[in-house]
């Protein structure tokens, strides 16, 4: 049964481990590892952000603040539209974060369900 | 897993290896300080807004991602002063005509893009090595990292 759920969890590392940090990939492990039956099919049908389509998306749509409306930070995502992006200036930040960002609002819409 | 610290004279040791992705942001805030530079040229500010958003944005990362970011910071800070001071003295000798083209002027001039150059080369050679994972620590500013920076 263990190595059944053992494997279990590092498939599904193997496939969605890219949209997490890779520092967080052994607590999620852990976390997994200990997952009761009933919520796998919860977690199965989670939907995540790909990070790097949330970057192509802050290339083109950065200034109007749309890759932050995406990610789900819709207070920022209003903010960066009035300001125009904040002037150009957080649309720069913005395409260096914005990756980080959308592996971390991953990660704590796979913890709420574990 | 160790990680090697290296200093602008020595190699130390650091003590644990950073992962993939704390490479990425940390070297991401160097590269990040130049572009903004770029960016926001002949502006001298813009550039400190940047490296100021990136770090108050991973306040809450790993401290190897926090550390870096302080030194990116405080080197852009640095910028800010000795760049103004630039700015303002050029845009008052060509707007007011009270100044002119001294010789104090131009050696202060020479000092500034000496400063920004050595400062660019450094940001480079950063941005290289720590997303190799390597902990590079400058001069002084190393040190304000460590006193500002808290595991």
């Amino acid at each position: 049964m263990e190595i059944v759920n053992s494997s279990r969890v590092d498939n599904y590392l193997m496939v969605n481990g890219k949209f997490f940090e890779s520092h967080q990939i052994p607590a999620i492990r852990n976390q997994l590892l200990k997952l009761d039956d009933s919520k796998w099919s919860t977690l199965q049908i989670l939907q995540f952000k790909d990070p790097t389509l949330m970057l192509i998306i802050s290339l083109v749509g950065g200034s109007l603040g749309i890759d932050r409306f995406m990610i789900g930070d819709t207070g920022l995502g209003i903010a960066k539209l009035i300001t125009c992006g904040g002037l150009g200036i957080w649309t720069i930040v913005d395409l260096f974060l914005i990756m980080g960002a959308t592996r971390e609002r991953n990660a704590e819409k796979l913890f709420q369900v574990l | 897993m160790e990680c090697h610290e290296r200093t602008m004279t020595n190699t130390l040791t650091f003590q644990s290896k950073p992962s993939e992705h704390e490479a990425e942001k940390a070297s991401n805030s160097y590269v990040m300080s130049l572009v903004a530079l770029m960016a926001g040229l002949p502006l001298p500010i813009i550039n400190l807004i940047a490296t100021l958003a990136f770090y108050i944005a991973n306040k809450k990362g790993t401290y190897f991602v926090r550390w870096h970011c302080t030194q990116a910071l405080f080197s852009q800070l640095s910028l800010l002063f000795i760049n103004s001071f630039g700015f303002w003295w050029t845009i008052s000798i060509f707007i007011t005509q009270k100044d002119t083209i001294n010789n104090n002027y131009i050696s202060y001039i020479l000092v500034v893009i000496l400063f920004n150059l050595i400062e660019f080369i450094a940001t480079i050679y950063s941005a290289i090595q720590t997303r190799k994972g390597i902990h590079v620590r400058w001069w002084f500013y190393g040190d304000i990292a460590d006193l500002i920076c808290k595991p």
